[in-house]
């Protein structure tokens, strides 16, 4: 390790995505700078001294570094944006992501998705747009009105844990057939859609989720073969 | 601590590179898991490193109590958490990242910590070829993506002892109900990670019928802290639910113990089902709720209402959480994935799993949310670390690329002396989150920590006591005719309503009819 550190492996060059790069560039650098400084062996420093390598105001110090250049990062969990707005990204009213669909009988169509579990008719009522703890506690105290259709940008199964059984439908938009969300709305038997790309709908519109539709088949995310279940816009 | 040589180190990078392999399957098969809830990437990552640097020390302690074969054969017998997802792939695959990302640091070079990697792929060798014993494989995928690790002893009772259903019925109804409702509960108790739900199987039970086992674990008050007062009116922790299809295939049943059917899971197709639970105390899966159909389907609508109304308590109580603690409570779900072996050693202190140790506190203000989901999915699913490539000849199983998740041990740690090779044994670390004060829910009631740990030292299940823990299903074979082979068989039946006794001649035409 003495002898390479801080070289580049032989075949490696750097990480692909911003961040990571980076960030792990910053730790590279500085693990290599302060282990020359140490003069001594590697295996003397390895863990024998291992916040001499690198340290908590290390770490605080590359995230800083990024701030003060002005980068501001991803969010996923909203309790990160509330508890750190400064460090985050604010959210964006999300672009639409399907544009233009077909019209017909009084319906547009909004969106596309993938079908969990194969129904014998298609499931239409309102939709409510859920993202943040305060909804979901508000559902959970007033419950849900009846056949509402939740539009859900968490593929994960905990934010609407207490809530998922209430709702006539699901649309996710992200995900697959295989995540959390997806396994759950199987197990409860909810009419789901997964992996959506929709047009921008607002709380109360009512849309019609195509439940008819053939779930993906097993290689459809290697193969790219999705998006089959279509979602209309109940229009006037 | 098992020898460095270069036997030992041939199999620990064989072992190695078979689990890299596998995960990189495993992963690219999934899209990357987020959750508006728990910032799971950022604890994810934080989790690999608490396994790195602790695990190799806890594992020494329970070895040297229970071998961790012994360990194997436990959860070969009955459902444990030591299971599929936690302690065949989990264990050692978190082990591994942990350590790729400190490597990616340039905090630790592939030599360094040599003999704690091979000692926890010994320990994770040993336990899964153990845990594998009935079917002789080491991974699920080795054997095909099936898991198939219980005795025909086993397997005869649940088809005598399963309660028949049809769609519509009561039973049928209540456990499609509980199997949701214990789904939902597992992954919000785990934090959103999936290692609370565990399948095995399929087996074959004739007539173009498939069993599958079902798992749910930690379901009230144990090692979770946030689970004290949670879910108290359920008198088990763990509970398994073996479930008869008809018409489906189950034709992948991979190493986080998730499955895929052909025609899909319709609970339509459901045709028998049972409930059992079974910890580190029980001798034998132990019935709950068998012995009518109509008392299975009232216990199981008792515990779905518990746990309906556990979840809402729970989701109450985590929502109310600051980010520092959903990242440490998600971090301690999966560094303590093998756990449960210091409960099956009776060695198990609580500040050993539920702890972020001091040398992982330092990384968190790298662990952004943005950061965590990239740095993963570079690590895990690009394969973008720059050390993670390998010569420009390579083609590595599933990708073709030159790139591999997991590194070797280079072999130089034979004859080159600059490296350290372990991590340490001195631990010490913290956590954000309340401290446990409740009790442990247990097959033997709720008791305290000092008292569970005396009762599993002192405690070998009948079929691992000496007479009978070398007799397989190869002995079996040639050997059922003897009053052994019955006596093996007996301790099997003992908590059954139609084969108690029965013994070790019964082949699947004689087996009573119940229903099904």
């Amino acid at each position: 390790m003495a002898d390479s550190a801080g070289a580049p492996p032989k075949w490696g060059s750097i990480e692909m995505l911003p961040l990571p790069a980076r960030f792990n560039k910053a730790v590279r650098d500085l693990a290599a700078e302060r282990f020359a400084a140490t003069g001594a062996a590697w295996k003397d420093v390895v863990f024998a001294r291992q916040y001499d390598l690198f340290s908590l105001a290390d770490a605080r110090a590359v995230e800083q570094a990024a701030l003060d250049d002005g980068y501001r990062f991803d969010f996923s969990a909203t309790v990160s944006l509330e508890s750190e707005p400064d460090k985050y990204k604010q959210p964006e009213r999300a672009a639409s992501a399907y544009a233009e669909g077909p019209v017909s009988e009084g319906r547009r169509q909004v969106g596309v998705g993938d079908n969990v579990i194969r129904k014998s008719g298609s499931v239409t009522g309102p939709v409510a747009l859920i993202s943040t703890i305060e909804q979901v506690m508000s559902y959970l105290t007033d419950g849900i009105p009846a056949g509402t259709i939740a539009v859900i940008d968490d593929s994960g199964g905990t934010l609407t844990a207490p809530i998922i059984e209430g709702f006539a439908g699901v649309i996710c938009l992200g995900g697959s057939v295989r995540s959390h969300l997806g396994i759950l709305a199987r197990e409860y038997d909810v009419p789901t859609l997964m992996n959506c790309k929709i047009d921008t709908l607002a709380d109360g519109d009512v849309v019609e989720i195509e439940v008819t539709a053939a779930p993906p088949a097993a290689d459809a995310y290697e193969t790219g073969d999705t998006g089959h279940a279509r979602i209309w816009k109940v229009e006037g | 601590m098992a020898e460095i040589n270069y036997r030992s180190l041939l199999e620990t990078n064989n072992y190695l590179r078979n689990l890299s392999d596998t995960t990189y399957w495993l992963c690219i098969t999934r899209t990357v898991q987020e959750s508006k809830l728990f910032p799971m990437n950022p604890y994810m990552l934080l989790s690999y490193l608490n396994t790195f640097y602790r695990l190799p020390t806890l594992l020494r302690e329970i070895d040297a109590a229970t071998p961790a074969e012994e360990l194997g054969d436990r959860a070969r017998e009955v459902s444990l958490k030591v299971d599929t997802v936690n302690a065949a792939w989990g264990m050692p695959a978190f082990y591994l990242i942990g350590r790729e990302m400190l490597m990616n640091w340039g905090l630790l070079g592939p030599a360094d910590a040599a003999q704690d990697v091979v000692d926890v792929l010994d320990f994770s060798r040993r336990f899964n070829l153990a845990y594998h014993r009935n079917d002789g494989h080491i991974t699920n995928k080795e054997f095909g993506d099936r898991s198939q690790f219980l005795p025909e002893r086993t397997l005869q009772v649940f088809e005598s002892d399963l309660h028949g259903v049809t769609p519509g019925d009561r039973l049928h109804t209540a456990v499609t109900k509980l199997v949701a409702q214990l789904s939902q509960y597992a992954f919000l108790a785990h934090c959103e990670c999936r290692i609370g739900l565990h399948n095995s199987g399929p087996y074959n039970f004739g007539d173009s019928r498939q069993l599958i086992v079902r798992d749910f674990f930690d379901l009230t008050e144990g090692d979770y802290p946030w689970l004290d007062g949670i879910a108290t009116g359920l008198p088990v922790n763990n509970l398994t639910i073996p479930i008869v299809f008809s018409d489906t295939n189950f034709h992948l049943m991979d190493d986080w113990a998730s499955f895929e059917a052909e025609p899909s899971y319709n609970a339509a197709n459901i045709v028998a089902v049972g409930m059992y639970t079974s910890d580190a105390l029980t001798d034998g899966y132990r019935p709950v709720g068998m012995t009518s159909k109509e008392t299975l389907a009232e216990t199981m609508e008792h515990y779905r209402e518990v746990l309906n109304q556990a979840t809402a308590d729970l989701w109450k109580r985590i929502a109310s959480w600051s980010r520092e603690q959903m990242i440490d409570a998600g971090a301690i779900v999966y560094s303590s994935v093998a756990k449960d072996f210091a409960h099956l050693a009776g060695t198990y202190r609580q500040d050993d799993w539920f702890v972020l140790d001091d040398r992982v506190q330092r990384f968190k203000p790298l662990m952004n949310d943005e950061y965590g989901r990239d740095d993963l999915g570079e690590m895990v699913g690009l394969l973008g670390f720059p050390h993670q490539k390998a010569s420009e000849y390579t083609m590595a199983r599933y990708s073709a690329l030159n790139q591999n998740m997991l590194t070797g041990i280079p072999y130089s740690v034979l004859t080159d002396a600059d490296f350290a090779p372990t991590a340490g044994d001195q631990l010490s670390g913290s956590s954000s989150l309340p401290a446990k004060n409740g009790l442990w829910t247990t097959s033997a009631g709720r008791i305290d920590i000092e008292e569970y740990n005396r009762r599993a030292k002192e405690f070998t299940p009948s079929v691992l006591a000496g007479p009978f823990r070398y007799l397989d299903e190869e002995w079996v074979k040639r050997n059922y005719t003897s009053p052994r082979a019955d006596d093996l068989y007996r301790l099997a039946q003992r908590g059954s309503q139609h084969l108690k006794d029965r013994g070790a001649g019964l082949r699947r035409a004689d087996l009573p009819r119940t229903g099904q």
